[in-house]
């Protein structure tokens, strides 16, 4: 039985991973315990063993076909990218327009959320945008540098409205009005990043 | 493994889908045991190396040969696997699910396969799923503690207690 408190020396022993100091006191240690040398030898076996399973195995069906299938879609897609481009102007579009909705009088804003909830909705609105955030690095790559370069760009713009509305809210948590510039805001970082997600995707 | 032509890459890269078919042959097998060891299941394992894959056909145009073909496309199976199996935890979807992995007794019936390679087979499959992660790739495919923290996002110390608690419970399963 090895001591309890050796564990992590004994790991960094075998590993070869200990300063020529540590490495001596552990020698010591060993020389009067046989429960550790045990161990010792235990977690060689099985570090040798592990390095020599097997370094493939084949699976249980022709993998290919499949592969083969998604590439020539891929391919497919990459032909329709002007589309796309189309859509990159729509997303464009999108901030443009708010720009000038934030030029709006209050009194012509719509959609703002009630004082009921609002906690609740600020944090829907965040952890939506968390989420798309993370797909979306997950998958940017897929996307051309010039459209990545685009929604970074417009995100920018996007996350500095959020701020100077938070800002905001922060002096005068109690007006509607500027709870509804967040969400504008929030819900136009929310649709800006699921498209993004949805085209890379 | 052995060197891919770097004609074969190549051509890949521009395109050729025979050239890249090539490759899957070449590398299928070291990519789909990676796969199978980190997720432990099968149907995971082939999804998993589908799309590690589909990726490695998609960034062929950032492979500039720095590294071996074969390290780059594992480092990039490791990536697969690893933001496959966040995504699906936070999706709430089954990531892992067996003590005793169908796939795994393949080799068991396969000439030459010692039972001992077996047991430990079985015995890392039934690791949690943390702790089975670091010790496949430290201890199977000999990444460092510093690049196992680069390629999953955790920190080095944890990489390494994650490493010594599977070689802890190997040793209580093996010595059963």
């Amino acid at each position: 039985m090895m001591c309890a408190d050796m564990e992590v020396q004994l790991n960094e022993y075998v590993d070869g991973t200990l300063r020529v100091a540590q490495r001596a006191t552990v020698d010591a240690h060993l020389a009067g315990c046989a429960g550790c040398r045990a161990a010792v030898a235990e977690l060689r076996a099985l570090v040798a063993g592990a390095a020599a399973l097997p370094k493939s195995i084949e699976p249980g069906r022709d993998l290919w076909a499949p592969i083969d299938a998604r590439i020539v879609q891929g391919a497919t897609r990459n032909v329709q990218r002007p589309f796309w481009r189309g859509a990159l102007a729509a997303a464009a579009t999108l901030v443009i327009g708010f720009a000038i909705y934030r030029l709006l009088p209050p009194s012509t804003v719509h959609d703002h959320p009630e004082g009921t909830g609002w906690v609740a909705v600020q944090a829907e609105y965040e952890q939506a945008a968390d989420e798309l955030t993370r797909a979306l690095a997950f998958e940017h790559d897929r996307l051309a540098p010039a459209t990545v370069a685009l929604i970074e760009r417009n995100l920018a713009i996007i996350d500095a409205a959020i701020r100077e509305s938070r800002d905001a809210l922060a002096r005068d948590p109690g007006n509607v009005e500027l709870r509804g510039l967040f969400a504008a805001a929030s819900r136009h970082k929310v649709e800006l990043l699921r498209w993004a997600t949805r085209a890379a995707t | 493994m052995q060197a891919d032509p770097s004609d074969l890459i190549e051509r890949a890269q521009r395109g050729d889908p025979a050239a890249f078919e090539a490759l899957y042959r070449a590398h299928v097998g070291r990519v789909y045991a990676l796969c199978l060891r980190l997720t432990a299941d099968a149907a995971r394992a082939e999804e998993f190396t589908q799309d590690a894959f589909v990726r490695a056909w998609e960034r062929l145009a950032s492979f500039r040969g720095e590294s071996a073909f074969s390290s780059w496309l594992y480092r990039l199976t490791v990536n697969v696997v690893f933001l496959g199996q966040r995504a699906s935890r936070r999706r709430g979807l089954r990531v892992f699910t067996t003590d005793d992995p169908a796939a795994l007794e393949r080799p068991r019936d396969g000439p030459g396969v010692p039972g001992a390679q077996l047991d430990l087979e079985r015995a890392v499959a039934a690791l949690p799923p943390g702790a089975r992660e670091v010790f496949v790739l430290h201890d199977v495919e000999g990444y460092r503690h510093q690049e196992i923290a680069e390629l999953t996002g955790i920190a080095v110390g944890t990489s390494k207690a994650q490493l010594f608690r599977a070689r802890r419970l190997l040793r209580e399963a093996l010595s059963r």
